[in-house]
C-alpha cells in the first residue's frame, strides 16, 4: 500500500532448513519422550507413600447438609479422611487459596459450588482402599438455585455463587480489580481511548453483531498430578505446574509457613495448554500429607481432569463504525467470559481478552467492558489463547460481516485497516514493530485468495478460501531470572525455573546459551524447575518463555563470557576488546593460533566453576479506568487462511489448506517454530468444527474421551503450510506459542461462509448448524423468487 | 472392602459357560476389553467376575466355507480389516471394520465384543444386518444361530442369554455382481463413532433393473434399521434417480431418530435420507467381481 509508513520489512524464515545449526536436534529430548524415558510425576512413588481419591459433588449449587465419614474410616487402609470443615477448624493452616481472590475451599465448606467439586478426600495406602472409602461416605446436600448462562448470572434477582465477596490476596501488578459486591460479576476491566459518541457520530456505517464460544478443556495428555511431602516442618512437592513459583507463594499462604520452606519441584509435563498455570492439585495434597504425615499422591482420572479447569465461555457483542471509505473509527465491546464457580485467572483473563476486541487495528474511539461472570459451572481459566482466541472470532467474523454488507474484498477492508507503525492500538501503545500487513499478504499469497470468492463446485461439495489476521499481547510487567555455572571441563549448567512441557522450551535455552558462548549444544543442560534451587521465573505461559527466559540466559552467560575473557586476556595477554569466544575457546581476534579453551579457563580461575546470573525485567501498566497505557512489552502477530471443503447435503466441513503466518522476530529454532504453529492449527480445528464441553444442570455431558472430540492427525488438513517472519535488525524473539491459534477459528469460519454464504456467529460450527442454515438460505431463496415471480406477474398484467 | 474382582480363563467354550451359568448376571465376559473397560471405569457396571475368553482355542478362524465368510469371536477388527480372506470374499465387511475408531481401538476390539456390546453407534452391525449375517451363539443349552437382525434388540441389549456367549459371524457371500458399501458419516473427529452409517446391497439385472436391494441403518436408532417392504418395492424396478429417491425417504421417514452429541433427530433423519441415497448410488456403480 502506498503512503503507508511500514516498519522494517522482516524476513521470511526458512522454517523447512531443519535445525537451526548443523548437529542441532529439532528437540533434544525427543527420543527419550517417544520411546518412554522421560519421568513424569505421574511416575514417582515415595516410601510410605498414599494415595488420594476425591469424592466430588453431584449438584452445582447446594448447602452441604450432612457429611458422614465414619465407616469410611473404618476401612482397612485408610489413614486420613478430610472434609472442608476439618481444615476450618484447625487454626495451624488456611481454609482457601486463588491467584487472584482466596475463593477456592481446599475442600468445600458447607457449600458447593459446581459439579466436580472437591467434597471429601481420603489418602489410603492404594486407591482400591480410597476408592471403598469414598463409596462409604454420605454427603446430604440441600439444592440451592444454580446460575449456569450469562443471562441467568447477571439477573437482578439472580441467586449469588458467592453470597460473600471473596477475599482478594497479595495484589498482580498487572490486575485491577473491580469486582461489584452483590453480584455475580467477579471482575471486570474497562478501556477507553477517544470518544466512542463521537466516533459513532462520525461513521458512516455502524453494525452490530454478537459472537459466542463455549467452554473447552485442555485436555494434556497428562492429568495433573501431584505428590506432596510434608513429613517434616517442610513440605515439598512435586507436581504438574506451568507456575512453580505461584504454587510455592499459596502453598506458604495456606500452611503458614515462609516461601523458603516449601519447595516446588516440577518435572516435564505432558503437556499444559494454560491448564496447570494455577494452583489445582497441590493445596489438597499438600494437605492431605500434613495431616497423615505420609507422602501422599493425587493424581486426577481424565473424568476428573475435565472439570479440574477449563477454558471460558464467552458472549462478545461488537458495536464497528466505519467511514464510507471503510476506515473503522469507533468500537464498542462488551464481553462477557464465564468464569465458573472460582476466579482462578479469569480476573486477568477478561483484560487481555477485552484488549483483544481492538483487534489489529488503529482504531481512534474504543470502548472495551469486559467482564468475568461466575457461574455454578467448573472454573475456567488459562487457555492457550488466553481469551485472544475469543476475541479473535468475534473480531474477525465481523470483520467479514461488515464487508459483504458493504460488498467489498475483506481482504482489502483489513488492508485499509491494519496497523503500521506510529499508529496507535487500543491501549495507545504506539506501534513499532508492525507486520500484519506482510503477514496478510504471505497467507493471502499462499492460499491464492481471489476476490470474489467464487465458490469451486465439486459434485455435492464446495470449496473457498478464508483469512484471518490477529493481534496478541504477553504478560507485562514480568520478570525471568536464570543462574549458569560454566564447569572445569567447559561444559554448562543453566538453571531456570522455566518449565518445559513438551514444547523444547529446554532445547531452546540451551541453543540460545550455545549460541551466546559459542559452544556445542551438547555440552549445555538446562534444569527443570526446583524452587529450592532454581531462580525466579514468573510463569511458563503467555508465550513469553524463549523471549523472557531466553534474554535472562543470554545475560547470564554474557557473565560467563565476561570472565572467560578476563581469565584469557590475563592468560594470552590480550586485551579483552582483542578478543573473541569461538566453539569453546577464546582467541586472539584474527589469530586463532593465540587461544585458550573454556576448561583451562575454568580451572585458571580456581573457583572450581565460573556462575553468573542474568534477569529480564519488564514495565508497563493500565489506567485502572481507561485501560491506557502499556499492556504488552511487544505484540504478538499472525495471519491465517483456510481452505475448506464443504459438503452441501450434510453441512459437514473439512479444512483441506491452511497457511499460517506468525512473526517470531528471530526463529530459535526451526523445527519447534513450525510445530508450534501445526499444535495452533490442531487446537484451533477442534475449536471451530466439534470441540464443546456440554452441560445439563451443570452436569457435563461429554467428560471423557470417548464423548469429547480432540482433533486427531486424520483431520488436520492435506495441505499445511507454516511462515515465520523474522526481522534481523531488531533481532528479537517473539513468542510463538499461542499466536497461531486465534487466526484459526474465524480463518476457518470466513471460509465456510464464503462456500456457503452460511455465516454462524456461535462456535463451534456443526455440520448441522451449516445444513440449518443452507436450508434457511434455500427457503429465503424460493420465498424472493416467488415475490419476484408475483411482481413479474403484475406487470406483465 | 468390597470383594475382589475374580478372573476366569476358561480354555473351553463349555468351561466359559459353566462359569456364566453358575454365576449369572456377576459374570461378564471379556474379550478385547475396550468397551468393557470404560464402562468398569465410569461405574456403569460393577460385575463380581470377569471370564475372559482369550485362551479359547478355535475363536480366531478367518475362511469362507460353503459360500459363507466365517468370523470366529475372537478376531480382531484389525484382522477383519486386513485379511485377503474378507477383502476377496465380501470386501464391504473388511472396509466397515476399517472404519472404526483407530488402529489401537481396532488391534484390540474383537467380533464377538461388538455384537456383543450392542452400542447403537458401532460400524459393523449395520453391515452385518443389511447382508443377512447369522451369529452363531452357544450357552448351557447348547447352539443356536440368530439372524443379526435379531440379534439387536435395543440399547446395549442382545438376544443373548446370559450364559452364552457369541462363537462367530457368518456372512452369505453375495453372489457375483453385487455391490456392497458401507459409508460412515461422522460429524466431530475422524476418529468419532458414527452419526450415522449405512449398508447399502445392490444387484441388478442386466437391463437395469434391481434384482436384489438391501439396506441397513446404524448409529440411527436403537439398533441397526432395515425395511423389507421398503427393500422388496424396489425389486423389479429399474434403478434411476427416481426409485432411489423414493427407497432414501421411506427409510428417512420410518427411523426414528434418536438426538444426541452427534447429531438431532432432525438432522439424522436428513442424514439417512442422503446416505441411503448415497449408499444405494454406491453399491449399485461398485458392484464386486
Ligand atoms: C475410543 C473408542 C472408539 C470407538 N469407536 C468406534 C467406532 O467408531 N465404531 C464402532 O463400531 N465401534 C467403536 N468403538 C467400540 C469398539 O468397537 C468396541 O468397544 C469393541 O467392538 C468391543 O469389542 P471388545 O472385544 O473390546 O469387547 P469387550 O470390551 O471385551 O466386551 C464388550 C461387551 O461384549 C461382551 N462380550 C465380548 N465378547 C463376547 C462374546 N464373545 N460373547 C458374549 N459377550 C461378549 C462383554 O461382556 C461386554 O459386555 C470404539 C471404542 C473405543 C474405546
Amino acid at each position: 500500500m502506498s503512503g503507508v509508513v511500514k516498519g522494517l520489512p522482516g524476513t521470511w524464515a526458512d522454517t523447512h532448513r531443519g535445525t537451526a545449526q548443523p548437529g542441532q536436534p529439532g528437540m533434544m529430548d525427543a527420543r527419550d519422550r517417544v520411546t518412554g524415558k522421560v519421568d513424569y510425576v505421574i511416575n514417582m512413588t515415595l516410601p510410605g507413600m498414599l494415595h488420594a481419591m476425591v469424592l466430588r459433588s453431584t449438584a452445582p449449587a447446594a448447602r452441604i447438609v450432612r457429611i458422614d465419614t465414619e465407616k469410611a474410616r473404618q476401612v482397612p487402609g485408610v489413614v486420613t479422611v478430610l472434609t472442608g470443615r476439618d481444615i476450618v477448624s484447625r487454626t495451624d493452616v488456611r481454609s482457601h487459596f486463588g491467584p487472584v481472590f482466596r475463593d477456592q475451599p481446599v475442600l468445600a465448606v458447607d457449600r458447593v459450588r459446581f459439579v466436580g467439586e472437591a467434597v471429601v478426600a481420603v489418602a489410603a495406602v492404594d486407591r482400591d482402599a480410597a476408592r471403598a472409602a469414598l463409596d462409604l461416605v454420605e454427603v446430604e446436600y440441600e439444592e440451592l438455585p444454580p446460575v449456569f448462562t450469562f443471562d441467568e448470572a447477571l439477573a437482578e434477582d439472580a441467586a449469588l455463587v458467592h453470597p460473600e465477596p471473596p477475599r482478594a490476596g497479595a495484589t498482580f501488578a498487572d490486575i485491577i480489580v473491580h469486582s461489584q459486591a452483590g453480584s455475580n460479576v467477579c471482575n471486570s476491566f474497562t478501556l477507553r481511548k477517544g470518544n466512542i459518541d463521537e466516533g459513532f457520530a462520525q461513521a458512516d456505517h455502524v453494525f452490530e453483531d454478537t459472537f459466542t464460544c463455549p467452554a473447552v478443556q485442555h485436555v494434556p495428555l497428562e492429568t495433573h498430578c501431584t505428590v506432596a511431602d510434608a513429613r517434616t516442618s517442610d513440605i515439598v512437592v512435586h507436581t504438574t505446574s506451568q507456575i512453580p513459583f505461584m504454587v510455592r507463594s499459596q502453598l506458604a499462604e495456606v500452611f503458614n509457613l515462609p516461601a523458603s520452606r516449601v519447595r516446588v519441584v516440577v518435572h516435564t509435563l505432558g503437556g499444559g495448554y494454560g491448564g496447570k498455570c494455577y494452583p489445582n492439585t497441590e493445596p489438597l495434597t499438600a494437605m492431605l500429607s500434613f495431616v497423615s504425615g505420609r507422602p501422599v499422591k493425587l493424581h486426577l482420572t481424565r473424568e476428573e481432569e475435565f472439570t479440574a479447569i477449563t477454558r471460558h465461555a464467552m458472549r462478545i457483542t461488537l458495536k464497528t463504525g466505519l467511514r464510507a471509505d471503510g476506515k473503522v473509527i469507533a468500537r464498542k465491546s462488551t464481553c462477557h467470559f464465564n468464569t465458573g464457580a472460582y476466579a482462578d485467572i479469569g480476573p486477568r483473563l477478561i483484560k487481555m481478552g477485552g484488549i483483544g476486541t481492538g483487534g489489529p487495528m488503529s482504531i481512534p474511539h474504543v470502548w472495551i467492558d469486559s467482564y468475568a461472570v461466575y457461574t455454578n459451572l467448573p472454573p475456567a481459566g488459562a487457555y492457550r489463547g488466553y481469551g485472544v482466541s475469543q476475541a479473535a472470532w468475534a473480531y474477525e467474523t465481523q470483520i467479514e460481516m461488515i464487508a459483504q454488507r458493504l460488498g467489498r474484498d475483506p481482504y482489502e477492508l483489513r488492508k485499509k485497516n491494519l496497523l503500521v507503525n506510529g499508529e496507535t492500538n487500543a491501549t495507545g501503545e504506539i506501534m513499532d514493530d508492525s507486520h500484519w500487513h506482510e503477514l496478510l499478504d504471505e497467507v493471502a499469497g499462499k492460499i491464492g485468495w481471489t476476490w470474489p470468492q467464487v465458490p469451486q463446485r465439486i459434485g455435492n461439495k464446495v470449496r473457498a478460501k478464508g483469512l484471518s489476521c490477529i493481534i496478541k499481547g504477553t504478560v507485562t510487567p514480568s520478570a525471568s531470572t536464570s543462574m549458569v555455572k560454566m564447569n572445569e571441563d567447559g561444559s554448562l549448567n543453566v538453571m531456570t525455573s522455566s518449565v518445559e512441557m513438551g514444547q523444547g522450551l529446554q532445547t531452546a535455552m540451551a541453543i540460545l546459551a550455545a549460541e551466546r558462548l559459542s559452544m556445542p549444544v551438547g555440552k549445555v543442560l538446562v534444569s527443570t524447575p526446583d524452587t529450592a534451587f532454581t531462580p525466579y521465573d514468573q510463569q511458563t505461559s503467555s508465550s513469553r518463555s524463549t523471549h523472557s527466559m531466553g534474554m535472562a540466559v543470554t545475560r547470564a552467560c554474557g557473565g560467563i563470557a565476561d570472565q572467560l575473557l578476563a581469565q584469557a586476556s590475563e592468560a594470552l595477554e590480550i586485551a579483552v576488546a582483542d578478543l573473541e569466544l569461538r566453539d569453546g575457546k577464546v582467541q586472539a581476534k584474527g589469530a586463532p593460533d593465540k587461544s585458550v579453551g573454556y576448561a583451562a579457563l575454568v580451572q585458571r580461575q580456581k573457583g572450581g566453576n565460573l556462575l553468573a546470573t542474568g534477569e529480564y525485567i519488564t514495565g508497563g501498566g493500565l489506567d485502572p479506568v481507561t485501560g491506557q497505557g502499556k499492556a504488552a512489552v511487544h505484540w504478538h502477530q499472525a495471519a491465517g487462511a483456510a481452505e475448506v471443503e464443504v459438503d452441501l447435503e450434510t453441512g459437514k466441513v473439512d479444512v483441506i489448506a491452511y497457511e499460517a503466518a506468525v512473526y517470531a522476530g528471530r526463529v530459535v529454532n526451526p523445527v519447534q517454530a513450525e510445530l508450534q504453529a501445526e499444535g495452533n492449527l490442531a487446537f484451533g480445528l477442534g475449536h471451530a468444527l466439534f470441540e464443546e464441553m456440554v452441560y445439563d444442570n451443570g452436569q457435563l455431558q461429554n467428560g471423557n474421551l470417548g464423548d469429547y472430540m480432540i482433533c486427531s492427525f486424520e483431520d488436520m488438513p492435506e495441505r499445511v503450510g507454516v511462515s515465520t517472519l523474522e526481522e534481523p535488525v531488531l533481532n528479537e524473539i517473539h513468542g510463538i506459542g499461542e499466536t497461531g491459534l486465534p487466526p484459526v477459528m474465524p480463518a476457518i469460519g470466513n471460509a465456510v461462509f464464503h462456500a456457503t454464504g452460511v455465516r454462524i456467529t456461535d462456535a463451534p460450527i456443526t455440520a448441522e448448524k451449516v445444513l440449518r442454515g443452507l436450508r434457511q438460505l434455500e427457503t429465503a431463496r424460493l420465498a424472493a423468487a416467488a415475490v419476484m415471480a408475483a411482481a413479474g406477474t403484475g406487470t406483465a398484467r | 472392602m468390597p470383594e475382589p474382582l475374580r478372573l476366569f480363563q476358561p480354555t473351553s467354550i463349555e468351561e466359559a459357560v459353566a462359569v456364566l451359568a453358575e454365576l449369572g448376571d456377576d459374570a461378564k465376559v471379556v474379550a478385547g476389553a475396550t468397551a468393557l473397560t470404560l464402562l468398569y471405569r465410569q461405574r456403569l457396571i460393577a460385575p463380581g467376575a470377569l471370564v475372559s475368553i482369550g485362551r479359547i482355542p478355535g475363536l480366531k478362524t478367518i475362511e469362507v466355507v460353503d459360500g459363507e465368510l466365517r468370523l470366529g469371536a475372537l478376531v480382531s477388527h484389525r484382522e477383519v480389516e486386513l485379511s485377503p480372506v474378507v477383502r476377496g470374499s465380501i470386501p464391504v465387511v473388511a472396509d466397515a471394520f476399517g472404519k472404526v475408531a483407530n488402529v489401537r481401538v481396532r488391534n484390540a476390539a474383537t467380533v464377538g465384543g461388538v455384537m456383543a456390546e450392542s452400542d447403537y453407534a458401532s460400524d459393523p452391525p449395520a453391515v452385518f444386518v443389511a447382508l443377512d449375517a447369522v451369529v452363531d451363539v452357544q450357552g448351557s443349552n447348547g447352539k443356536r444361530s440368530i439372524p443379526a437382525s435379531e440379534f439387536f434388540v435395543a440399547f446395549y441389549e442382545t438376544a443373548l442369554e446370559h450364559d452364552e456367549i457369541v462363537i462367530g459371524v457368518r456372512v452369505p457371500v453375495p453372489p457375483a455382481g453385487t455391490g456392497a458399501v458401507y459409508h460412515k458419516f461422522v460429524t466431530r473427529s475422524s476418529e468419532d463413532r458414527p452419526c450415522v452409517g449405512v449398508a447399502g446391497v445392490v444387484r441388478l439385472h442386466a437391463d437395469g433393473t434391481v434384482a436384489d436391494l438391501r439396506v441397513a441403518v446404524g448409529a440411527a436408532a436403537e439398533t441397526p434399521q432395515r425395511f423389507r417392504d421398503t427393500e422388496a418395492l424396489a425389486i423389479g424396478k429399474p434403478l434411476d434417480a427416481d426409485l432411489i429417491a423414493q427407497v432414501a425417504d421411506a427409510y428417512a421417514d420410518q427411523v426414528d431418530t434418536l438426538d444426541d452429541m452427534r447429531g438431532s433427530a432432525w438432522y439424522r433423519t436428513e442424514m439417512v435420507r442422503v446416505w441411503v441415497r448415497r449408499a444405494i448410488e454406491s453399491a449399485a456403480a461398485a458392484p464386486a467381481r
